[in-house]
């Protein structure tokens, strides 16, 4: 006999190929597989850092924020005879609700301070800089609606502190010129802060802003994935910041003559 | 034809570090999985876990009553109520530095720099950053001016959020003061009621010899009788709460008058 030739066994390769069909199936189609591949296994800059972990876990953040904003939604009532009873139940008597809502209520502090960590933290790499501006600018706008977020979630709970904090804070956006008083129109869905200025404050929170959040994080992640996340700047291997570095040799001279300058 | 525009030179040197990047991210770098992606995901472990730890110190340390608030607040303050008398506006803690920023300007000529102005001059600065800051350099030591800017404005937005945190909340004036200041401010006896009501509502903002604190940029009212105003145009200022003040139209007619009658009796100590 020859030499013996492991091959797959013929019942391993009509599973192997089942299992497979599906992705194949996928990848024909949508070119999704492949891209999802080249997101898991495209190079990133060897020095990257506990910092560069910010982004991720600020869109961790707001994940727990959408998952628990969704559970909230489904026993939340936002009119203002039911809402603050609604918050009170939820709270107090269905099963986890305490826990969905503690981390609703506290995930967006941490999404904020998130934020403002990845932000500081971009700033300090540089990262704003050619070719990424534009990256910087997205972020930007998902701060500030993340800000409105916190804004518009704040009234919801119906109670003494949401009540007076958003009378006084639509009212401060009213003293803004030319735009300010129609601010206050649109935001108050009438002249006083009412049923109508909650269920437009819930919509917006629930709806609106999430849903621009989404589109601008998708833009945001598909721009890093582009252009890459840049290096720590003060590391010595930095990517891009230099001469490309050559292999060194061993021993200089040795294997062949040292460096004599000339070519690059 | 083309027209061939000749690049700047800044412009050939970013586009050659850009290239130079993606050959030695392509030559030494690591790929995203496992390597990052580890990272990621340990520290989005940490923050799902400081969340729901926040959740459980705020749920087990407070009550169901909204006055028991244990360690991280309340669960819900007492239900929103427009005609109350006694309430503190106040928003979440990370609009605290704007929120303070409000006592430093004085109503009514320059409060709009700390409602409009600053927050719209701070938006543009932001969203203008890259296009201010062209440089190529990235390396900290060569970036003086960004690392100081980034340095004072983090300062300057921790001292804001502090204060505005630790910020004094008018204590609810006790009958020795409303003695006190028909005394020293000649105020007649009659206004004892309007005193009283103002002296629990509208201190949470507004300050008046020495009593209350200055919230949001509002105004010292000590001599606000000195503008001869009329009673009826205090009420009807009341009413409409001009700018960042909240209406009170929800308070009843008498509440109302008696204020008024004890604005327009406030001409100070002198």
């Amino acid at each position: 006999m020859a030499v013996p030739v492991r091959t797959k066994s013929r019942r391993r390769q009509q599973l192997e190929e089942a299992a497979l069909y599906p992705l194949d199936w996928v990848e024909e189609r949508s070119g999704l597989v492949g891209a999802l591949k080249y997101f898991l296994f495209r190079k990133v800059p060897g020095d990257i850092s506990w910092g560069h972990t910010l982004g991720s876990a600020t869109l961790t953040a707001f994940l727990v924020q959408a998952i628990t904003g969704a559970i909230l939604a489904m026993y939340y009532k936002p009119h203002p005879d039911t809402a603050y009873e609604s918050i009170q139940y939820i709270t107090n008597d269905v099963t986890l609700g305490w826990l969905v809502r503690g981390m609703h209520r506290w995930g967006a502090s941490v999404f904020i301070i998130l934020m403002f960590f990845h932000m500081a933290r971009v700033f300090l790499y540089g990262a704003y800089k050619y070719p990424r501006e534009l990256n910087w600018i997205i972020g930007a706008l998902l701060l500030i609606l993340g800000m409105f977020e916190g804004f518009t979630g704040y009234l919801l709970p119906w109670d003494q502190t949401a009540y007076w904090a958003t009378v006084v804070g639509v009212n401060l956006q009213g003293t803004g010129p030319f735009l300010g008083p129609f601010l206050v129109n649109v935001l108050n869905g009438g002249a006083e802060i009412g049923v109508d200025t909650l269920s437009r404050f819930y919509s917006i929170h629930m709806l609106l802003l999430p849903g621009a959040i989404f589109a601008l994080i998708g833009l945001h992640l598909w721009l890093v994935i582009r252009l890459g996340v840049t290096s720590q700047p003060w590391s010595p291997e930095a990517a891009g910041s230099g001469e490309p570095e050559e292999p060194r040799p061993a021993r200089e001279g040795l294997v062949r003559p040292a460096r004599s300058g000339g070519s690059e | 034809m083309s027209v061939q525009r000749k690049k700047s030179r800044r412009v050939v040197e970013r586009e050659a570090q850009f290239k130079q990047y993606r050959a030695d991210v392509q030559s030494r770098g690591k790929p995203f999985y496992p390597w990052a992606m580890f990272h990621d995901a340990a520290m989005s472990t940490v923050v799902v876990g400081v969340i729901i730890g926040l959740a459980c110190v705020w749920y087990f340390t407070s009550g169901e009553d909204p006055h028991d608030v244990g360690w991280l607040g309340p669960r819900y303050a007492e239900p929103a109520d427009p005609g109350t008398t006694t309430f503190v506006p106040r928003p979440d803690w990370y609009f605290y530095f704007l929120f303070y920023l409000l006592r430093i300007f004085k109503w009514p000529d320059s409060v709009i720099l700390g409602t409009v102005g600053i927050p719209t001059i701070l938006m543009i600065l932001l969203f203008a950053l890259p296009f201010l800051d062209v440089r190529r350099e990235r390396r900290i030591v060569r970036r003086p001016v960004a690392v100081t800017a980034l340095l004072l404005t983090a300062a300057s937005m921790g001292v804001l959020t502090y204060k505005g945190a630790v910020a004094e909340e008018a204590t609810a004036a006790g009958s020795e003061a409303v003695e006190q200041l028909i005394e020293e401010q000649n105020l007649p006896e009659g206004v004892r009621p309007g005193l009283e009501l103002f002296l629990r509502t509208c201190t949470s903002c507004h300050t008046y010899a020495g009593e209350g604190s200055s919230n949001l940029g509002a105004p010292d009212l000590t001599t606000i009788g000195d503008t001869g105003r009329s009673v009826e145009q205090f009420m009807q200022i009341l009413r409409e709460g001009p700018g960042a003040m909240p209406s009170f139209a929800n308070l009843p007619e008498e509440n109302l008058r008696s204020v008024g009658e004890f604005l327009e009796a406030s001409k100070g100590a002198g």
